[in-house]
């Protein structure tokens, strides 16, 4: 569970208006005192025909009200995964096995699919990766967006066209290329589309799927700067998965690294992005070229991630960490708040206050990091 | 600009992945499935049938050699029973495979001569030649040419004349349906071929051979042609069945001999004496249920040929 | 629709059937019975009267361009020779006779097949997996497999010569001429059912085949899961999401097959004895008829080619990215 000192969240009152311009009320089993999302050993499970994989293991995180969650790791991490089992949009090999995921108090986790499509898209919704493929070539722009509008809202036809234009308005997009189809639309407008089917709603969370992955810089910037936008606007709450470390700095107030299933480090963007305290956190950021310092080879993490259908026992980090102690294989990181930043590194064992347990190995990689080391070689 | 996040190694791994497959150990993937094997035995089965009925049932019967009675079901001495001659089913199935079978090998290598030259010249060479080309292939895709393979067996019968000389064992006759085929059948070869030679002309070995000033033809003959086979063999497979069932309905229309009669021509003789009406069963079913099998098996190994040459198809399932 | 499309399927229509009307007419310059060889053979028949005769069948003037145009302009006015076999009537009249059978028998059993094959593959893709659907794929596949004819002769065997629940050839019973409208209808009918069932079977394990992989396909699409992420209920993701982008893959095999359907049908109508152009085929054929024969094969190539024209209109309708 995560730590009582951890930053608090932003002080606006949970009222409906605090939700920005939302019309439509909380579900009833709400709780106004509850954080807006909290999600509590969360694990899923693929069942593949060579084993059980567990893609998401014992994953903890909240989300407050208006703030934005960047999750960031590499390909396979369980990024995805995770954000799917939020609204268990999952294939049909795959279920939760344990964990909880509060909304507004209310778990998510034991009810029904037809309970649970109650929060589908009103609650949270998602904006998918590539665009291009999340939307249905056959059906015009401003359609797509009616439909959940018509669908879930029981508004009329009228009505639901009327709201999907303003809401194409929100995002940007002239009223006359609502009519259009996607591949009439660039990859840009696709991507404001798609942002604008996400509000259709008037979610409370807009979970980003490598939102900007498939754009080009520029266009990112502007979709970026959108979702700014529409944050402070209708006081949405993001979670954006990336593997992209700059969007996270740019947008998200915390982040969250994931590692092969497990959360390695989180806590508030300049802290983390600053001080990063999980050898693999320091290893992603000192991959990312520093415009302003010398020109060097690029820092690469040998080796791969680990088949998670044997994953290896202790930290999974371990055959790739160069801090890697003896304890490391053996047994399992516990998960260690302090200062606002939760790590799960034996570097920083049970009860620590911030200070790494000195190893005696190369020294520090990335430039940032001022853990003191030793300089013989293990 | 944006930051190289993802580890190196991993990036390395996805670029060096190729986009379809190079078919190596193809026979060895190929007999790792069920759907392959059951394919294949039943080709191996009637290719055996083919090549040496004369071993197995002896040689075929004429209307002078029957022995049995005529028109009855299957009976001790006649496990299929007769025909309206006498003849044995079992002799006349079993020879009608060889007949069959050849009628489809020979119109599949022509079918497949051509698609694939024809094929390779337009995707590679391209321009005008290749708009032409494929103008013409997709009019035979478009046209129902049973119709006019019918008419053109007729015509070149009439004119050719149809005797007892024999090539590779076929009469005359035959050969025409033969020929036929190949005519009418080559355009989805020669567009699949097509294809697969426009996107290995992009690929970086053709622009070397270019460079060190290699001719065309050079280019075709040795990087284009080694690089497709795989891709034909997949194809010719698909064809084969194809041309069996092209031949079968030829004969079955008149256009068999009923000297050298394949499954298709027993077929037409059956419906001449009214075997359905008369509820002969075993005069239309050897032959039919041979016909079946040799096209689902061929069906069976093309898909699994085509299955394994196309990984992203693979990705899917 | 955007202009250009259709345009382009216009001329690329009309292109076609140019070309097959110029490959008919080296057909008929190939044909064994043409006239002024048959005239030549007799041995009564002087130079000059064979002459004179080459002279007012036009046969004296060049090949290209002029025997071509002729034989072009009197093809689009209607004239498509006489028939040997029956005996000096226009060909056109005999096609005209033979071809409403033809169009029934195939005109219903596509439509027919479309709706029970492409239904049977939606739900098939749609409920994957379980005994129904691996032994739907394998009967399928094996239908697929076996030429249309072998079905019709099954058929006949079954449920006509065993059971005697259908009559076994032709499409009216002879003397029912005079009957009342209802039984001759009742029996126009029964005479329509196994020929009818055998193309239609023959047609629905290729649509359902086809159907099945495409909904398949779509299903994994992310516009799918999107829609799922909307919590939109499962029938509307079928209805408005999966089944309207599956269609386009089989309406293209729709358009592709009906070449080969053509072989299909024309053998069904032998099996059966139906009274089309099929069986037309098969009489022109023994005897060699062959102006008839390039009318079918004329008339046949034309119907295909506007058929495909029409499955490309259609086509244009259901996918709005053809159309730019």
């Amino acid at each position: 569970m995560t730590d009582e000192t951890q930053l608090a969240p932003t002080t606006t009152p949970v009222t409906p208006r605090a939700l920005g311009r939302r019309q439509w009320p909380l579900p009833k089993l709400a709780d106004p005192a509850a954080p807006l999302l909290e999600v509590d050993n969360l694990t899923t499970q693929f069942a593949l025909p060579s084993g059980a994989v567990h893609a998401v293991d014992g994953v903890s995180f909240r989300l407050d009200y208006g703030e934005a969650l960047g999750i960031a790791g590499e390909s396979g991490c369980g990024k995805t995964t995770t954000a799917l089992s939020l609204v268990r949009l999952l294939p049909a090999n795959a279920r939760i096995t344990s964990g909880s995921v509060r909304l507004y108090g209310i778990d998510l986790v034991p009810k029904s699919e037809n309970a649970l499509r109650r929060y589908r898209w009103r609650e949270i919704s998602i904006v998918f990766q590539g665009a291009m493929n999340a939307l249905n070539p056959v059906q015009r722009v401003q359609d797509q967006i009616a439909e959940p509008i018509q669908e879930r809202l029981s508004v009329s036809p009228r009505a639901a066209r009327k709201r999907a234009a303003e809401l194409l308005e929100l995002v940007g997009i002239p009223k006359k290329r609502g009519s259009a189809y996607p591949h009439e639309l660039s990859g840009g407008m696709r991507q404001r589309a798609m942002i604008a089917m996400a509000l259709a709603c008037d979610p409370a969370i807009v979970i980003g799927d490598e939102p900007t992955t498939a754009l080009d810089v520029m266009v990112q910037a502007q979709i970026l700067a959108l979702l700014e936008r529409l944050r402070d606007q209708l006081g949405l709450s993001l979670i954006l998965i990336t593997h992209d470390l700059s969007v996270i700095a740019e947008t998200c107030d915390r982040v969250l690294v994931m590692y092969a299933g497990k959360v390695a480090e989180e806590g508030p963007v300049p802290d983390v992005f600053t001080r990063p305290r999980h050898p693999y956190t320091q290893k992603l950021l000192s991959a990312f070229p520093n415009i302003r310092a010398d020109r060097r080879t690029l820092d690469v993490i040998p080796g791969s991630p680990p088949d998670l259908r044997t994953p290896p026992p202790g930290c999974r980090f371990a055959p790739r960490c160069p801090l890697a102690m003896p304890v490391c294989s053996q047994v399992v990181p516990p998960e260690v708040t302090f200062d606002g930043v939760r790590v799960a590194c034996h570097l920083y064992p049970a009860g620590s206050s911030g200070q790494p347990v000195p190893v005696p190995l190369a020294p520090p990689i990335a430039a940032a990091a001022p853990d003191p080391a030793g300089e013989s070689v293990a | 600009m944006t930051a190289p996040t993802l580890p190196a190694d991993v990036l390395r791994d996805d670029a060096a992945r190729p986009r379809f497959d190079t078919g190596r150990n193809l026979p060895g993937r190929l007999v790792r499935r069920p759907d392959a094997l059951i394919g294949l035995a039943i080709l191996a089965a009637f290719a055996v049938l083919a090549i040496a009925p004369d071993l197995l049932v002896g040689p075929l019967q004429t209307a002078i050699t029957a022995e049995g009675p005529r028109l009855r079901g299957p009976m001790p001495g006649f496990p299929l029973g007769t025909d309206e001659l006498g003849r044995d089913m079992l002799n006349l199935t079993v020879h009608a495979s060889r007949i069959s079978m050849v009628i489809g090998l020979l119109a599949t290598i022509i079918t497949v001569v051509i698609g694939a030259l024809l094929g390779v010249v337009s995707g590679f060479v391209g321009g005008w030649l290749d708009g032409i080309l494929m103008r013409i292939a997709d009019f035979f895709l478009v046209i129902p040419t049973f119709v006019l393979a019918i008419i053109l067996t007729s015509i070149i019968r009439d004119v050719v004349g149809s005797g007892a000389r024999e090539v590779f064992g076929i009469r005359f006759g035959l050969i025409a349906i033969i020929i036929v085929i190949g005519i009418t059948s080559w355009s989805s070869t020669a567009r699949i071929i097509r294809s697969q030679t426009l996107s290995l002309r992009e690929r970086a070995f053709v622009d070397r051979a270019r460079v060190v000033g290699a001719g065309p033809g050079y280019i075709m003959r040795r990087h284009i042609l080694p690089n497709v086979i795989n891709l034909i063999v997949a194809n010719a497979v698909l064809v084969f069945a194809g041309a069996v069932l092209t031949e079968t309905t030829l004969s079955f229309v008149g256009l068999g001999d009923p000297f050298q009669p394949s499954w298709g021509q027993l077929l037409d003789a059956a419906r001449e004496v009214d075997a359905p009406g008369l509820g002969a069963w075993w005069y239309f079913a050897p032959p039919g249920i041979c016909i079946v099998l040799v096209v689902f098996a061929f069906t069976l190994v093309g898909g699994a040929l085509d299955d394994i040459l196309n990984p992203k198809r693979r990705q899917r399932r | 629709m955007g202009s250009g499309y259709l345009a382009r399927r216009l001329v690329t229509a009309v292109v076609t059937i140019a070309l097959i009307l110029v490959v008919n007419f080296f057909l008929f310059r190939a044909m064994p019975g043409s006239p002024e060889r048959i005239l030549g053979r007799n041995p009564n028949v002087t130079p000059e009267l064979l002459a004179e005769k080459r002279a007012a069948w036009g046969l004296d003037k060049p090949v290209i361009p002029d025997q071509l145009v002729r034989y072009i302009g009197s093809t689009l006015q209607g004239d498509l020779g006489f028939s040997i076999l029956a005996r000096g009537q226009s060909v056109t009249d005999v096609l005209a006779q033979r071809i409403w059978p033809t169009i029934i028998l195939f005109g219903l059993g596509e439509i027919l097949a479309i709706i029970i094959g492409l239904t049977l593959g939606a739900y098939s893709g749609w409920r994957r997996g379980g005994p129904v659907d691996y032994i739907g794929n394998g009967i399928s596949l094996l239908l697929y497999s076996a030429p249309y004819f072998l079905i019709g002769m099954a058929f006949l065997l079954v449920f006509a010569s065993a059971l005697h629940w259908f009559p076994t050839f032709g499409m009216l019973t002879s003397g029912t001429g005079n009957a009342d409208l209802g039984a001759r209808l009742v029996d126009f009918l029964a005479h329509l059912a196994l020929p009818l069932a055998t193309v239609a079977i023959g047609l629905v394990g290729q649509y359902a085949i086809v159907m099945r992989s495409s909904v398949i396909e779509t299903l994994s699409e992310d516009y799918v899961t999107t829609a799922r992420a909307m919590g939109l209920k499962e029938g509307r993701i079928l209805r408005r999401h999966a089944l309207p982008n599956a269609m386009l893959p089989t309406v293209t095999l729709i358009a592709i097959n009906l070449g080969y359907v053509v072989a299909g049908a024309i053998t069904v109508e032998i099996v059966f004895n139906w009274p089309g152009l099929g069986t037309l085929t098969v009489e022109a054929l023994s005897a060699r008829d062959y102006p008839v024969l390039q009318g079918v094969f004329l008339l046949l190539s034309v119907a295909v080619v506007l058929a495909n024209l029409v499955a490309d209109l259609v086509y244009g309708v259901l996918d709005p990215r053809v159309r730019t």
